[in-house]
């Protein structure tokens, strides 16, 4: 059997493509080749990647201010960000009109005192509650509120639900800490709505018992 | 006895032979190799509690078992968040504390910390300078009777041994402990056993060979003999053969198609990027270990197309107090341009750039709440054992097929859910299939591109 100059070039032709394109495949911190980029990176600010080199994608480039064709970020905002942060007052619109939460961080006797939870006290929002506490306190409070998350073990000083003061303390208090944090505790605002700390408020009330 | 019927007695007595070597080496690296498996009984630890005698005491707290269990109670609810007995916690541990400052000293501290403090009481002071500025909130509501009594239950629990402690930081890895330590006559029986088997082997290769040569110098020997005796391989005749070579090439373009077509269907297809971040964060340790739920952090997901990458005020619910000597931590505080001697943040605050792991192709639209608050799919289901990985790892192809795949097989969670009331209705008119996604328009293009 006698391989031909063609037939040779074209086997030799099959295995160097085979070498060669493995090189597209994605690893570490290589993200591969990409089958259509001009389809595949966003043409609008996009507020969760961010392109900050101007040359990148200009090897495609039909910009008009000949930058990248990839290049994403906004040059007006601080860092060149494509997030922003709502302007400072602004209050959220929501679905069943809560107003934000006003009272200052120091002021923990008075919401204790006074503070009522909007929400009935029913099986439905017992149940989101739960779902948010195992999800959002747990880790720390442990599943039953005796302090004993596996957080715990390297967070120092974490309370538990039935013992000491907490055991009485009162909803209003409950939400109060929540949003602003007690202790070593931080603010939880950022993480959870108005009505999901009241949900949760209403479940963890079952747990100091 | 018969001369053929001995020959062919040797013969199979060969091939016995050879069967029995097979078997030992087999049987030889099994052994091998489960003995790294194999444990040893567990090592049981056991600490005797020191006898505790009464002793009259000078500062007069009380030695009363009955005092002593209800300080442990009032101890519990009250002081145990923040205190232990011989470990450092939030505050100092409490061992011997009676001998550090004064009764009355003591009391007065625990019923109102700040107040000793600002009458600039030199060891408050510093005490609190020492745990950073960490505030002991008042306990007025306590009785000196429940003060002295808790101080009972620390003497009682000074003199304990901190048996409670070495047992609770060991159970954790205790079980790995124990199997990593073998018992040495095990190893002594094995080394033996190993030995005698490599011996046999060696035996009995020598056995087969002496054994070939003695059925050789025989003249009468049948075919089956003649045979076994003269096995020899021809291999320069194999390698020049042309069928040998057409087998080749055929291998060695096979692959290479075969690799060139698989590398094909991997361009756009990210799947095993994982790229190194700017902070070193582990999901290993934070959603492994101390099992925090994915939505803790990424607070979007139940409520956004995006599941968000966590803001850094996030991190530091723990991390004001969490490893804050960790050079990875440090790189936190910088961003928040946040002191940790202060506790306070600064205004010279600066984005953390991370890294994007997954790149969904703009023309394609994918919402998380969807799938996790609707659908209620667990995270690993596309992400993979995310809680087992140091460095996140694209897991899923995140391609076309794999989404329209799973469209397909995937049943509607419909439960409690009235907004699919009717077209269960309507799927159940045509149809006894459960609902799947492609039933209520799962496949249209519009679905995801538009």
């Amino acid at each position: 059997m006698k391989i031909q100059g063609i037939q040779s070039f074209i086997l030799l032709l099959v295995i160097c493509s085979g070498v060669v394109l493995t090189g597209c495949k994605s690893e570490g911190n290589n993200p591969g080749r990409e089958y259509a980029p001009q389809m595949y990176h966003s043409v609008p600010y996009e507020s969760l990647s961010q392109i900050k080199d101007e040359a990148a994608g200009t090897w495609l480039s039909n910009r008009e201010d000949e930058k990248g064709e990839f290049y994403n970020s906004n040059p007006n905002n601080p860092h060149k960000m494509n997030m922003r942060e709502p302007v400072e007052g602004t209050v959220a619109r929501t679905s069943n009109g809560y107003l934000p939460y006003r009272i200052h961080k120091d002021s923990l006797a008075w919401a204790a005192k006074y503070l009522k939870n909007p929400l009935p006290n029913n099986e439905a929002i017992l149940a989101d509650g739960k779902s948010l506490y195992l999800k959002f306190c747990s880790a720390c409070h442990g599943e039953k509120g005796k302090a004993d998350g596996k957080v715990s073990e390297v967070f120092m000083g974490v309370a538990a639900y039935d013992k000491g003061q907490v055991k009485t303390a009162t909803e209003g208090h409950i939400y109060h800490v929540i949003t602003h944090g007690k202790g070593l505790m931080g603010s939880h605002a950022s993480q959870l709505n108005i009505e999901e700390r009241w949900k949760i408020v209403r479940y963890v009330q079952t747990l100091q018992k | 006895m018969d001369s053929t019927y001995r020959h062919m007695g040797m013969h199979n007595m060969v091939k016995h032979l050879s069967k029995v070597t097979a078997l030992l080496s087999v049987f030889l690296f099994v052994s091998l190799v489960t003995k790294g498996q194999d444990t040893s009984a567990t090592a049981e630890v056991i600490v005797e509690q020191p006898a505790e005698g009464p002793a009259e005491d000078p500062n007069g707290i009380s030695a009363d078992p009955a005092i002593i269990a209800s300080g442990k109670t009032i101890f519990e609810n009250n002081c145990y968040q923040c205190h232990r007995v011989h470990k450092q916690w939030t505050g100092p541990a409490l061992k011997d504390v009676y001998d550090r400052q004064s009764i009355p000293w003591l009391i007065s501290f625990i019923k109102n910390s700040q107040k000793v403090i600002q009458s600039g009481d030199e060891y408050a002071v510093n005490l609190y300078n020492e745990y950073s500025k960490t505030v002991m909130p008042n306990h007025t509501f306590l009785k000196d009777a429940d003060i002295m009594s808790i101080l009972a239950y620390i003497k009682a629990e000074s003199a304990n041994v901190p048996v409670e402690d070495t047992t609770t930081t060991t159970s954790g890895d205790g079980n790995q402990v124990a199997q990593t330590q073998d018992s040495p006559y095990l190893t002594v029986i094995f080394g033996f056993l190993i030995v005698v088997l490599v011996l046999m082997v060696i035996v009995l290769g020598i056995t087969i060979t002496l054994l070939t040569k003695y059925l050789k110098g025989k003249q009468d020997l049948d075919e089956a003999d003649k045979e076994l005796v003269e096995q020899k391989l021809d291999i320069q005749g194999i390698f020049k053969s042309t069928t040998f070579m057409a087998f080749v090439i055929f291998i060695v373009v096979a692959l290479g198609a075969k690799t060139a077509i698989d590398s094909l269907f991997l361009v756009g297809v990210q799947q095993g990027y994982a790229p190194s971040q700017p902070i070193a964060f582990s999901h290993k340790i934070h959603a492994g270990q101390y099992e925090i739920d994915c939505n803790y952090c990424h607070t979007g997901v139940t409520k956004s197309k995006n599941a968000n990458i966590p803001s850094a005020n996030i991190c530091m619910n723990c991390h004001t107090s969490v490893k804050t000597e960790s050079s990875e931590i440090k790189k936190i505080y910088a961003a928040l341009d946040y002191n940790p001697e202060t506790k306070e943040y600064g205004s010279k605050q600066k984005p953390i750039e991370w890294v994007r792991v997954h790149n969904l192709p703009d023309l394609a639209y994918f919402n998380h709440s969807q799938h996790v608050k609707v659908a209620g799919i667990e995270c690993q289901t596309c992400h993979g054992p995310i809680e087992e990985m140091d460095v996140v790892r694209q897991h899923s192809k995140l391609t076309m097929g794999w989404c329209i795949n799973c469209h397909r097989e995937t049943e509607v969670n419909t439960k409690g859910n009235a907004y699919y009331d009717k077209l269960m209705e309507v799927h159940q008119k045509h149809s006894k299939e459960p609902m799947k996604v492609e039933d209520i328009g799962g496949l249209e293009c519009s679905k995801c591109h538009y």
